[in-house]
């Protein structure tokens, strides 16, 4: 429903053809989220079989203009007010490979923790040189958009990171708790360490 | 390719001895090249303070060598090594620490008057025209915000020729944007050539380093480098 809302969003400020929208999305959005031309044209056909948007004009290379119906506004209007629900949480490859991980036999989860943490870093480094590059540019209040895009996707890699830590620090307490039902630790040292790390 | 800043080859520091000697770190290695920001990462208690005092020669090595421009401080009499510390490291820390009774120029100018130097005021001056505070220089840190402290403490560690700044939390004490702040400063001067190391457990600060190094029980565990952007994000912008 993004790019439909999204796209008629657009449709408000005024009449379009695929392509401009394509852009025009595209720009707002930092690129995050790249359409393919097909996509915009397959939402406008749907938008316009449900009285959202209609066709304007057709040029003569066969492109055609589109703008947006009452219907279509108050569409806008209904999305912009209302929230957007989570009901069912997203299928989340990560969390589905580390809630197996850790009953599987024989799967290093702290090895797996540590590779996804690098990864997630990666991905927040890259965010951040982005950020910094974005604050460099000569216009930045221009950029607002771009930037808000940019920190959600920082908080969003953050917070897999924070979650990486805290799934870490849960494991080793699982971990230490086991050993000392099992046998008494040899010297302490360990276990002290372990315990300090925390 | 340059010598780097700093080098940790193959750091053991031990506290204590005997059954209660705590191996604070394992066998570091780690060079930190002119223009590189490297973060440290890890659960306390992981050695990430220890790595900082022993690459700044405020901690002594049990094995292995710290050289900071090629220089291994082990082979440094004390007043030698107090002189790297005055000259080549500058230290920013978590808990703000200038000198209450001295103005934020005199916070400054310090490691250059220990030193010896004269006309330390001016250089102390240009030090905070470039972090921006050059309007407060006559102020005491308590007539200065956290923020602005921080900036002075920056100021005060990248002061005369200084190419290396070891940084601990040193966003720890001030609010995400002040925060955020100091930390564009740091990379800033990073970018004009010095070395630093930052300390940090917020991944969203670390993420300002050019490598991210993940400290566990005395040991790197794991490292990462700045490399790509993700997908589609860099072919727009």
């Amino acid at each position: 429903m993004a790019i439909r809302h999204g796209l008629l969003a657009l449709l408000d400020e005024g009449p379009a053809y695929g392509y401009q929208l394509k852009a025009a999305f595209e720009e707002r959005t930092g690129g995050t989220w790249p359409l393919n031309i097909g996509q915009v044209y397959t939402t406008l056909a749907r938008a316009e079989r449900d009285g959202l948007v209609a066709q304007l004009d057709v040029a003569a290379d066969g492109r055609v203009v589109y703008e947006i119906t009452d219907a279509g506004r108050h569409e806008v209007a209904r999305w912009f007010a209302s929230p957007v629900r989570r009901d069912a949480p997203a299928r989340d490859e990560l969390t589905i490979k580390l809630a197996v991980a850790v009953t599987a036999p024989g799967v290093d989860v702290k090895a797996l923790v540590q590779t996804q943490r690098s990864e997630t870093m990666r991905t927040l480094q890259a965010l951040t040189r982005l950020k910094i590059d974005a604050a460099d540019r000569p216009d930045p209040e221009s950029d607002t958009a771009w930037h808000l895009v940019l920190e959600r996707l920082i908080f969003d890699a953050e917070a897999e990171a924070r979650w990486l830590d805290h799934v870490e620090a849960r494991l080793l307490r699982a971990a230490a708790s086991t050993t000392s039902d099992r046998t008494p630790a040899p010297d302490g040292t360990d276990r002290a360490n372990q315990g300090s790390a925390r | 390719m340059t010598a780097p800043v700093l080098e940790l080859d193959d750091v053991t520091r031990i506290h204590g001895s005997g059954a209660t000697a705590v191996h604070a770190l394992r066998g570091v290695s780690l060079t930190v090249a002119a223009g590189e920001l490297v973060a440290v990462m890890g659960p306390s208690g992981s050695g990430k303070s220890t790595l900082l005092n022993v690459a700044g020669g405020l901690d002594t090595v049990s094995a292995g060598a710290v050289r900071v421009e090629g220089t291994d401080l082990a082979s440094l009499s004390r007043a030698a090594l107090a002189a790297v510390r005055r000259r080549s490291a500058g230290y920013v820390f978590q808990d703000l620490n200038l000198i209450p009774t001295l103005t934020a120029v005199e916070n400054v100018a310090l490691p250059l008057e220990l030193d010896g130097r004269r006309r330390v005021r001016s250089y102390a001056l240009a030090a905070l025209e470039e972090v921006g505070v050059a309007d407060l220089a006559d102020r005491y840190p308590d007539e200065m915000s956290g923020g602005q402290q921080q900036r002075v403490a920056i100021a005060r560690a990248l002061v005369g020729e200084r190419r290396l700044v070891l940084a601990d939390e040193p966003t720890g004490a001030l609010d995400s944007e002040t925060g955020e702040a100091v930390l564009a400063l740091l990379r800033r001067r990073v970018d004009q050539g010095c070395a630093g190391v930052l300390v940090t457990h917020e991944s969203r600060h670390a993420a300002w380093a050019d490598r991210v190094v993940y400290l566990r029980d005395g040991c790197i565990v794991d490292s990462t480098a700045y490399d790509v952007s993700p997908g589609s994000l860099e072919t727009v912008r």
